[in-house]
């Protein structure tokens, strides 16, 4: 076994915001994806070198369970082959090759890993056994479309899957244990994969499991103080526990306080999948710690439609150490890219993508490499720090990575070594974006959102993922309130964003569930609020209006709780609720620039967008221009004369108070910038 | 049909972008849509035709939800009703949201519709199977008025078993044996490479791939693509059938409804087939017979039409005659893939689906 390079900083890795210190080095979270399996071990070595080549310090592999699990030979039972029949399923050799070639290893080891292997990587035996399945209302197994064979999905409440997928850890540790840091090259563990219900995550897709009823229930125990509590706040007669029963459709015939009872019901059912999905982590990361796997950060990745997906990023970031989102998006997204990366700029510290799509499987919409390329400097510009290339070497069931299956860099290659490059070149993990404008995501309203969803298996997080929106096929009435509040949330903060995005004023989201520090260093909070509202969110928010903060929300003052009852909310500084139909959005936000004199760095005309990164001593290092519309030139306000650099192009541009930028349509173009008494000698000078 | 075992690799992104859009006409203009215009919700109706409408409704057939798939939701239909019972509904609809298509659905048939699925899963069938049985189960419930599709391509089309579908891709592809096409536009375009092995294909492979294994090519077409067979044949598995040509040409064929059409740019060879499978050649006869037929009422570009079709004729006969088993797909299956094929391209590709279902060769 080969010592990891940096062997001789003997301190176990950390995490710090998108920076992993492994003593006194800091090494930015950019890493690249090959899966070892898949290649031929003579290939291994020039791979990795070409993905050190991008300028890449960590190589990214899942381990797959099913892979490495065969019949005993001989005898009933399994065994597993870390390469002593199959040299390509040799982890350990493969590992000791990486640190050999002085990269460090992100390990992904499931149990779900999906990397479009047939069932998701998981042994066929895992997934036929019926102790196992997740299952349907109706108890029938829970099946996924994808090819090249649908399977009935595992239960992340099942007891049986979860004491499998410890075994299988304990399999694994005896390759990976002796490689961790700073024995070996492995730097990051990955719990899992795209929790989700394994995108069969509509209302009542699942999971009604005998061991998912029992968390159910102990979770409404918790919830609402016993079985008395449940009924009250369901509005219905429990017998026993058996009648609490999970729903299975939504019963829309029902008025006043049976209509408030099934309302909560619903919620209660939406907010125990998210539940249910973090305590599989929990469980996951504690089995991975007793296999002997602990010591290294872990992390967990969230797929696209995750505005729509049964799970709570908070939640989800409570028991890892990094939670970051997948891409795979169009260059024509880039609303959606751009929402996505300020909600985790907002809601978590270290925005990271542990998927950022360089091609994708051939059963996805194609992506070409403007697409790619393009998604992951829009996510930058809105702040994500960090990415792993997925994939980085192509493989089987693939297409589109810079580097072919043998090794060898396509001519995409040149592009992401120039990113890279520009990344590492400006510590752009450690530069930052002046947001001071926060947009709160009330989870409690995108609960009801996902529980009024009309199209079963098609999920929020699918119709979402599809380029849509998880409200497009939510039920329209307005269930007793002034307004359908599973629409209104959705769109009442899509406007404030569009009026933000006009102004030029830098935003993000935050998640309602993050906790009170994610609220801190803002000078003005938009809270979307309706009838009902989560006590804490209100009480967080006159705290923070209390200690200066310019805290807007409406277009009501609640005046119920989680539960429909009554429930005296305070008004967030003694303020009066606002309302951002039409054109209010824009007024608003012309208030919140004289109220509180907030910057509008870089600014340009619609539909052109900017996003500025400073170094955290106030110096502007890095400038993103977008043009989510058709060719045009942009005219962008610059605060001192500057000289920007096109990091993929290598031109300079130059101007004193304006820089004048030729924009692609749907282009992104990230310059670094320099003030101008250090300009490069050939920079080509502005008109301005 | 699909070995779960199956590879896919030796496309980049361009490559496998093209193959794509051979089938998805439409996907080149849908890659380069405009981004949305705004973050704020979008205007609901009108605007010019494009993308499908999805529409759930209750029992009544008051609308519940409907959302347009490039547009997003569309508030203004909330209290409207839909019957499920005929297309016209689905046309106006279609017409009021500016869309091609409608799909609608009574409440609750989704969840429906994954049960009956979970009850017939079984996880040894194949995939094709699995759909097959999807496919099945969405009839049913379209019988039972429960969802409605317009246009619908697959109205009028029987669904076959698993079993005659393996039967018709034993007479286009055998076991054992491996299909090629290479496509050009100046340089290699695209290129697929399928295997089948145990009754399924276990092999999908692109031009990084093809190439790799031909070694560097001369780049004249009508030569590289003797190359290319002999290469798959040493690599994979013996030919049995290969297509070669030009992008503009192939993609005009799988879109023309024209009898004919495939016989006459063959005879030409605008399109090299070889090895050409009697099935195959069968087929291009009893098009170009079909081609002879037209022909005489319209020119066709100055060529001696009957005669080209013509030659064709003998082989139609001797295969006929000779090869008692030689069933076209189309005998098979009961309908014609290549004119269900040709129709939704040309619908996906904006034309007017005005040719005769019949008009192209019968695989």
């Amino acid at each position: 076994m080969t010592k990891a390079p940096a062997a001789r900083h003997r301190a176990r890795p950390r995490l710090d915001g998108a920076v992993l210190r492994l003593g006194d080095r800091e090494i930015p979270l950019l890493s690249g994806a090959l899966h070892y399996w898949r290649l031929p071990p003579e290939h291994w070595r020039d791979a990795l070198r070409q993905l050190k080549a991008l300028g890449l310090p960590i190589v990214e592999t899942y381990a797959p369970w099913g892979v490495h699990e065969v019949p005993r030979t001989g005898g009933e039972g399994v065994d597993f082959d870390f390469g002593a029949k199959d040299p390509r399923k040799d982890l350990g050799a493969f590992l000791d090759l990486a640190a050999e070639e002085e990269l460090l290893v992100f390990l992904r080891p499931g149990p779900h890993i999906n990397a479009e292997l047939t069932g998701f990587g998981l042994p066929s035996r895992v997934l036929e056994d019926p102790e196992v399945q997740a299952r349907s209302p109706r108890g029938n197994p829970v099946v996924l479309y994808f090819p090249p064979r649908m399977f009935a999905v595992p239960s992340h409440a099942s007891e049986a899957y979860r004491e499998q997928a410890g075994e299988w850890y304990e399999a694994l540790a005896a390759i990976v244990a002796p490689r961790l840091y700073p024995e070996g090259p492995v730097v990051l563990l990955q719990v899992d994969n795209e929790l989700g219900f394994f995108f069969r995550s509509g209302p009542y897709c699942q999971d009604y499991h005998d061991d998912a009823v029992a968390l159910w229930h102990s979770f409404l125990d918790e919830r609402h103080g016993g079985l008395e509590g449940v009924a009250a706040a369901h509005r219905r007669t429990y017998g026993s526990w058996a009648e609490a029963s999970p729903p299975s459709s939504f019963d829309a015939s029902l008025e006043g306080d049976a209509r408030a009872g099934e309302l909560v019901r619903q919620t209660d059912w939406a907010a125990f999948a998210e539940h249910l999905h973090s305590g599989f982590l929990r469980h996951l990361r504690a089995r991975l710690g007793r296999a002997g796997l602990g010591g290294v950060p872990t992390t967990h990745n969230v797929s696209i439609g995750e505005g729509g997906a049964p799970i709570s990023v908070p939640g989800l970031a409570a028991e890892v150490d990094l939670v970051g989102l997948d891409y795979y998006h169009a260059a024509r997204e880039h609303r959606a890219i751009k929402r996505r990366t300020l909600y985790m700029a907002g809601t978590v510290s270290a925005p990271w993508a542990p998927e950022l799509g360089v091609g994708a499987p051939a059963w996805f919409t194609p992506l070409s490499h403007h697409d790619s390329l393009t998604t992951a400097m829009t996510a930058c510009a809105y702040g994500l720090r960090g990415f792993n290339l997925y994939m980085a070497v192509d493989r089987d069931r693939w297409f589109g990575a810079p580097i072919d299956a043998t090794g060898r860099p396509r001519a995409e290659a040149t592009d992401w070594r120039r990113l890279i490059a520009a990344l590492q070149e400006t510590g752009f993990h450690s530069l930052q974006r002046r947001v001071r404008v926060a947009l709160e995501w009330p989870r409690e309203y995108q609960r009801l959102t996902r529980a009024t969803h009309l199209l079963g298996a098609v999920s929020p997080a699918i119709l979402e993922a599809a380029g849509g929106s998880p409200i497009d096929l939510c039920r329209g009435d307005a269930l007793g309130f002034e307004q359908p509040i599973q629409l209104a949330w959705w769109e009442d903060l899509a406007r404030v964003a569009e009026a933000l995005t006009a102004a030029n004023i830098p935003y993000v989201y935050v998640d309602s569930e993050a906790p009170d520090a994610r609220f801190e260093g803002y000078d003005v909070i938009f809270s979307p609020s309706y009838e009902l509202a989560s006590p804490r969110r209100f009480e967080r928010l006159a705290r923070l209006a209390a200690a200066g903060v310019h805290v807007v929300f409406g277009p009501r003052l609640p005046h119920l709780d989680e539960t429909l009852r009554p429930h005296a909310h305070p008004a967030p500084g003694g303020a009066a609720p606002t309302t951002v139909r039409d054109a209010m959005a824009h007024a608003l936000v012309a208030d919140w620039i004289d109220r509180r004199s907030l910057a509008r760095p870089y600014a340009t005309m619609p539909p052109v967008e900017t996003c500025v990164h400073a170094t955290p001593d106030g110096e502007d290092r890095v400038l993103f221009v977008m043009n989510p519309g058709a060719a045009r030139e942009a005219e962008i306000a610059l605060p001192r004369p500057t000289v920007a650099r096109d990091v993929i192009r290598g031109e300079s541009l130059s101007g004193e108070s304006t820089l004048r930028v030729p924009l692609d349509d749907g282009a992104c173009r990230m310059f670094v910038l320099e003030v101008e008494r250090r300009k490069a000698p050939r920079a080509r000078r502005g008109r301005s | 049909m699909i070995s779960a075992n199956l590879r896919f690799e030796g496309f980049d992104a361009t490559s496998w972008t093209n193959l794509v859009s051979l089938f998805m006409p439409g996907l080149p203009d849908r890659l380069r849509r405009a981004p949305d215009p705004s973050d704020a919700p979008a205007a609901d109706l009108g605007g010019r035709a494009s993308g499908s409408v999805l529409v759930v409704v209750d029992e009544a057939g008051q609308v519940l939800a409907a959302t347009h798939s490039q547009r997003g939701r569309i508030r203004e239909l909330g209290g409207t009703t839909l019957e499920l019972g005929s297309d016209a509904p689905l046309v106006a609809l279609a017409a009021r949201c500016g869309a091609h298509r409608v799909l609608a659905l009574r409440e609750g048939v989704m969840e429906e519709l994954a049960e009956r699925l979970a009850l017939r899963f079984r996880a040894d069938d194949t995939y094709v199977a699995q759909i097959l049985e999807t496919f099945r189960a969405a009839r049913e419930l379209e019988a039972a008025g429960q969802l409605r599709l317009w246009p619908n391509p697959l109205q009028n089309v029987p669904l076959p078993s698993a079993q005659t579908l393996g039967r018709a891709v034993d007479v286009l592809l055998p076991d054992g044996r491996a299909a090629v096409m290479a496509l050009w536009d100046g340089d290699l375009w695209t290129a697929l490479v399928l295997r089948r092995r145990h009754g399924e294909i276990d092999l999908v492979a692109g031009p990084e791939l093809l190439t790799r294994w031909t070694g560097p090519l001369g780049g004249d077409w009508r030569r590289d693509y003797r190359v290319m067979v002999d290469a798959v044949a040493r690599m994979v598995a013996p030919v049995h059938v290969g297509l070669f040509a030009e992008t503009p040409t192939v993609r005009g064929l799988l879109r023309e409804a024209d009898a004919g059409a495939w016989a006459r740019e063959v005879a030409v060879r605008n399109v090299v087939m070889t090895p050409m499978p009697r099935a195959f050649m069968a087929a291009l006869g009893a098009d170009a017979v079909r081609g002879v037929g037209k022909a005489s009422a319209r020119a066709l570009g100055g060529l001696d039409v009957p005669k080209l079709f013509g030659s064709f004729v003998p082989i139609v006969r001797e295969v006929r005659a000779r090869v008692s088993h030689a069933r076209s797909v189309t005998e098979i299956l009961g309908f014609d893939p290549l004119a269900v094929l040709g129709a939704a391209l040309r619908r996906d590709g904006g034309d007017v689906d005005d040719g005769e279902a019949g008009d192209t060769p019968e695989f």
